[in-house]
């Protein structure tokens, strides 16, 4: 097991899926991390040496992933609802916010967009 | 509201008791025991609830259809990393089922350069078998298992290469002692390319050279490898120490003998761990420990290989070093991206991977092994990217050799706007100068003669029940497309639907 940002990771992972479990990290920006550091696509987390996973996770506490993400788009919701604009309004409502139609087919936005919203 | 139970049977209950024990008797209609018998209602199967599902969903509730979902079935555990592809990489040589054959040469010093033997089956010197599968020389879809044990034609190409070997070995009298030979083989799918490298392995651990492969070119180049960049190289170069470390194992494996043999003639500053009058096994070795020093200790390996002379200041006397027989597979991986990226992000081409690189550069012109010897490189067909450049480059080659002028206008130019790329043209240009020049190797069918030494090869092995003849040979040849090796083992392992005998006919 390897500490990665504090999140312990099975040796036997592939590290770029790995690095993918972190809210905000998805195919490209990991395809991105590992070149940085020079490691090769298919590299799984017990080959990583342990100046590569401080590096890493260097790379990744500099990042706005996980908690500081989630609160960055809470708050972007919140400044809608709060100017009163329309947007902000249908968030509130649990209503799509982008134009679609609302006969059919908006589970999604039932589902998520609460006065509360959680991430 | 009704009672579940009449008056009838709340006065006798002992009665009512074993009527409900009993099933309701279908041949006997119900109306006819109690026409105004509320007792029924017991009997009758439940009332199906109202399929009104508009009215009972709840305000912007999803109207599509809720599935149930699957239970999660128990896996099993995946097999011990590593299992899956040894099982897929196992190689196979012998069949204990299949018929040996009287009376085989083995391919040795003596044969391996005899004309007379041309066309016929040639068997593998058994003693080589543990060093060739050192270098990866047999892949796991070649059919080595049906036979007794392993053996080749000894075609037409094959006798000029074991010539050719002889040659730079200086057994035999020639100009080419001590040259190295150049050559890129092609040929379309199934011609034998892989077997022909194969061959050349064989011929060379016979003659005690040094081999060293590049079983598959793809595992360079496909990211599968750790790789890291050379601090101080404009444009920047990479390492890929641990791909290093195994073409270290595989040289010491397979020439353990020759490199015990020899010592360290050079000086080897960056390696801290060498003691003076080490073998180079144990110089080589030191890259198996440490992957980190494996690309040092490779250069290293490699300037004491193709030492010609002892460095000033090495107390031990020279040992002359052997010719090298370099190999490769699959020639086109190397001709254009790979997947590995620098760190901002672009692709890094393959020829900016020093070990890519090193193994390129000894197709340039020159004298690029010291010591002498032959640098085959071959391409493959049936794990190739499509490469356009290289197609152009062998064209190039092969007008060149057919003594076509670069300044004609019959020469194989890159078409306009193709988007060629233009290291992989320099390569072809650097290499086709005068001086020791590279050769394209065009391997394409077997002869009439070939085919039917490897028909009867087949049927001796007893997997062929049919009697070798001129018809059968012809019919074979062509089915195979002008016999092309690899087409024509399909056909001869194919099921052979039994025909009648000749014999059996006219009894």
């Amino acid at each position: 097991m390897v500490f990665i940002l504090g999140v312990n990771f099975p040796e036997r992972n592939l590290l770029k899926k790995s690095l993918e479990n972190f809210f905000g990290i998805g195919n490209n920006t990991s395809s991105r991390l590992l070149a940085r550091f020079h490691i090769h696509p298919t590299c799984r987390v017990s080959e990583l040496a342990n100046k590569q996973v401080l590096d890493l996770t260097a790379a990744l506490s500099d990042m706005r992933i996980e908690n500081d993400l989630r609160r960055e788009v809470l708050n972007d919701i919140k400044r809608l609802k709060e100017t009163g604009t329309y947007r902000g309004r249908r968030h509130a409502l649990g209503l799509p916010v982008r134009g679609q139609r609302t006969r059919t087919q908006i589970k999604t936005p039932v589902k998520l967009n609460r006065m509360e919203r959680k991430l | 509201m009704v009672p579940s139970a009449c008056w009838n049977c709340v006065l006798r209950p002992r009665a009512a008791a074993t009527r409900a024990l009993l099933p309701p008797s279908s041949s006997a209609p119900r109306v006819a025991s109690a026409p105004f018998h509320s007792s029924a209602a017991q009997y009758a199967q439940p009332a199906k609830k109202k399929a009104n599902t508009q009215t009972m969903m709840k305000h912007r509730q999803s109207m599509s259809i809720r599935r149930k979902k699957k239970k999660p079935v128990d896996r099993v555990r995946p097999p011990p990393v590593g299992e899956r592809k040894a099982l897929k990489k196992r190689i196979v040589l012998s069949n204990p089922n299949a018929l040996e054959i009287e009376g085989m040469a083995d391919l040795s010093a003596e044969t391996m350069s005899n004309p007379s033997l041309r066309g016929t089956i040639m068997g593998l010197p058994v003693d080589k078998l543990d060093q060739l599968r050192a270098v990866e020389a047999f892949k796991p879809k070649q059919s080595w298992s049906l036979f007794r044990r392993p053996s080749t034609v000894f075609r037409r190409s094959t006798y000029e290469m074991g010539r050719l070997i002889d040659q730079i070995t200086g057994d035999v009298e020639g100009a080419q002692q001590g040259k190295v030979v150049k050559k890129i083989v092609t040929g379309p799918k199934g011609s034998g390319k892989t077997v022909h490298l194969l061959q050349a392995m064989t011929m060379a651990f016979i003659k005690k050279w040094v081999v060293i492969t590049v079983p598959d070119a793809r595992e360079l180049v496909s990211g599968d490898t750790a790789y890291s960049p050379i601090e101080g190289t404009n444009p920047t170069q990479y390492v890929q120490p641990n791909a290093t470390s195994t073409l270290l194992s595989r040289v010491v494996k397979a020439n353990q003998d020759v490199l015990a043999g020899l010592r360290i003639s050079q000086q080897h500053p960056a390696l801290k761990g060498l003691k003076p009058g080490s073998t180079l096994a144990d110089l080589a070795k030191l890259g198996l420990q440490d992957a980190a020093v494996a690309w040092p200790v490779f250069q290293a390996l490699w300037t004491e290989l193709n030492a010609t002379k002892a460095a000033p200041g090495v107390k031990d006397e020279f040992q002359p070093r052997p010719p090298m027989l370099v190999t490769l597979d699959g020639l086109a991986h190397w001709m254009g991206e790979s997947v590995y990226r620098a760190a901002d992000y672009t692709t890094i081409h393959s020829h900016d991977l020093v070990f890519v690189n090193h193994f390129l550069s000894l197709l340039t012109q020159g004298q690029t092994l010291g010591n002498g010897g032959l640098v085959l490189y071959a391409t493959s067909t049936s794990n190739s990217p499509s490469n356009y450049s290289l197609e152009v480059g062998l064209d190039q080659l092969a007008a060149r050799q057919e003594g076509v002028k670069p300044s004609s206008p019959e020469y194989p130019q890159p078409e306009s706007y193709s988007d060629a790329d233009p290291r992989v043209m320099d390569l072809f240009q650097a290499s086709m100068s005068k001086d020791g020049l590279l050769e394209l190797q065009t391997l394409s069918g077997l002869t009439r003669d070939e085919t039917r030494s490897y028909v009867t090869y087949f049927a001796r092995s007893g997997l062929l029940r049919e009697v070798v003849n001129d018809q059968l040979v012809g019919e074979k040849w062509s089915l195979s497309g002008g016999g092309v090796i690899g087409e024509l083992e399909k056909v001869l392992r194919r099921p052979q639907l039994s025909r009648p005998q000749v014999a059996t006919a006219t009894a």
